[in-house]
């Protein structure tokens, strides 16, 4: 009775360890968006790395970029995100806003209420990093990072 | 005999009159310092500010202040409005330098002085005990224990560190959008009382007769238009 309660035991103590590895393995694991089509011509961009790369959530090049459509040719509807093109700025921001919402936005972070709609996401954040850079920011980084933009002549 | 003793007797009386009421006059002498024509004010132009921080970083680098404690803080208000056009007030939290400055009243040691000179409410670090005595009376909460020296710490316009080499307190290089304008309010000449005279300011509770020279113009929105 004893042996077999340990055997028990046993075989739920290894079953969860597999699963638990598996999981961790799953919230790590890239593979998904780093085999996306897109990457046959885009490898010399790196690799996409990152939260927003993990295959849990599972996205492709496209649920932010677009559909391929006349790229590489122009004029084609791909998203780029970036302050200095001529797509408009609330389509881009519009991209970061389909799965976050302003609200929470502005509740974990001041910040992001008084720029929304006047700069981009894209100008502070970056998603294709390991980390992004404004998750890392000490005091003194964070006020710098405002000053790039906010800055009179003395 | 007799006029010899009326005569003592009449010059004791002036001598200890005139004793008596020397050290008043002596004393309303103090209450008014006159000494160099300096008194340092700061202005804080809230609707400047961006809430950036970068007087807090700046203070703390300068001064040497740990970690943990701070001479001086940008409270913020918010968000008002509707999204997307929202915003945020911001108030600078820092010593007022009062002229009638309640820690200093409450000092046991005189390790709290108002410096005659640039009239800078100021710690002499080495006289203070740490009683707690001026944190308790400081009505602007500004006042706090520095861990490092254990004697009471908080903003002295930099007298100690920027103003002695000729520059200007730490905060006001550091502000990005010139939020912040430190001056003598004697000099007529100054940014500091042209300033003043051009925009309305308000100073934090002068209803206690402290005298903070702490100016602050209010940000524009919020304000009700007449």
């Amino acid at each position: 009775m004893s042996r077999n309660n340990w055997l028990l035991m046993l075989s739920v103590g290894v079953l969860s360890l597999t699963l638990i590895s598996q999981a961790a393995h799953c919230a790590d694991s890239t593979e998904q968006i780093n085999n996306d089509s897109c990457m046959k011509c885009h490898k010399r961009n790196g690799k996409m790395q990152g939260h927003h790369a993990q295959d849990g959530l599972n996205l492709s090049c496209s649920s932010c970029h677009g559909e391929k459509g006349n790229h590489p040719k122009k004029p084609n509807n791909l998203m780029v995100f970036s302050a200095d093109n001529e797509i408009p700025l609330i389509a881009q921001n519009a991209v970061c806003l389909t799965c976050h919402r302003a609200t929470n936005l502005g509740k974990s972070e001041w910040t992001h209420n008084v720029h929304a709609q006047k700069v981009n996401c894209s100008s502070c954040h970056q998603l294709h990093p390991q980390t992004d850079p404004m998750m890392t920011l000490t005091a003194k980084q964070r006020s710098i990072e405002c000053q790039r933009c906010h800055s009179v002549q003395r | 005999m007799e006029n010899s003793r009326r005569h003592f007797l009449k010059n004791t009386c002036a001598l200890v009159a005139g004793v008596s009421v020397y050290p008043l006059s002596g004393n309303n002498a103090e209450m008014e310092p006159e000494i160099n024509n300096i008194k340092y004010a700061l202005l804080h132009d809230e609707s400047k500010c961006i809430g950036c921080n970068a007087c807090v970083e700046a203070c703390r680098e300068v001064n040497h202040v740990p970690e943990g404690v701070t001479r001086l803080s940008i409270e913020k208000t918010g968000p008002f409005g509707e999204y997307p056009n929202q915003y945020y007030h911001f108030s600078r939290h820092s010593c007022e330098h009062c002229e009638n400055a309640p820690c200093v009243t409450v000092c046991p040691t005189g390790a709290a002085f108002i410096d005659k000179e640039t009239g800078i409410v100021a710690v002499n670090a080495d006289r203070c005990v740490g009683c707690l005595y001026c944190i308790a009376a400081c009505p602007y909460e500004v006042r706090f224990i520095n861990p490092v020296t254990k004697t009471a710490d908080k903003c002295d316009f930099c007298r100690e560190t920027n103003l002695k080499e000729g520059k200007q307190p730490a905060c006001v290089e550091a502000c990005p959008t010139k939020a912040l304008v430190f001056g003598n309010l004697k000099d007529p000449e100054s940014e500091l009382v042209a300033r003043l005279k051009a925009n309305p300011t308000e100073r934090y509770k002068q209803s206690l007769g402290t005298r903070p020279k702490i100016f602050r113009i209010k940000a524009r929105q919020g304000e009700i238009i007449l």
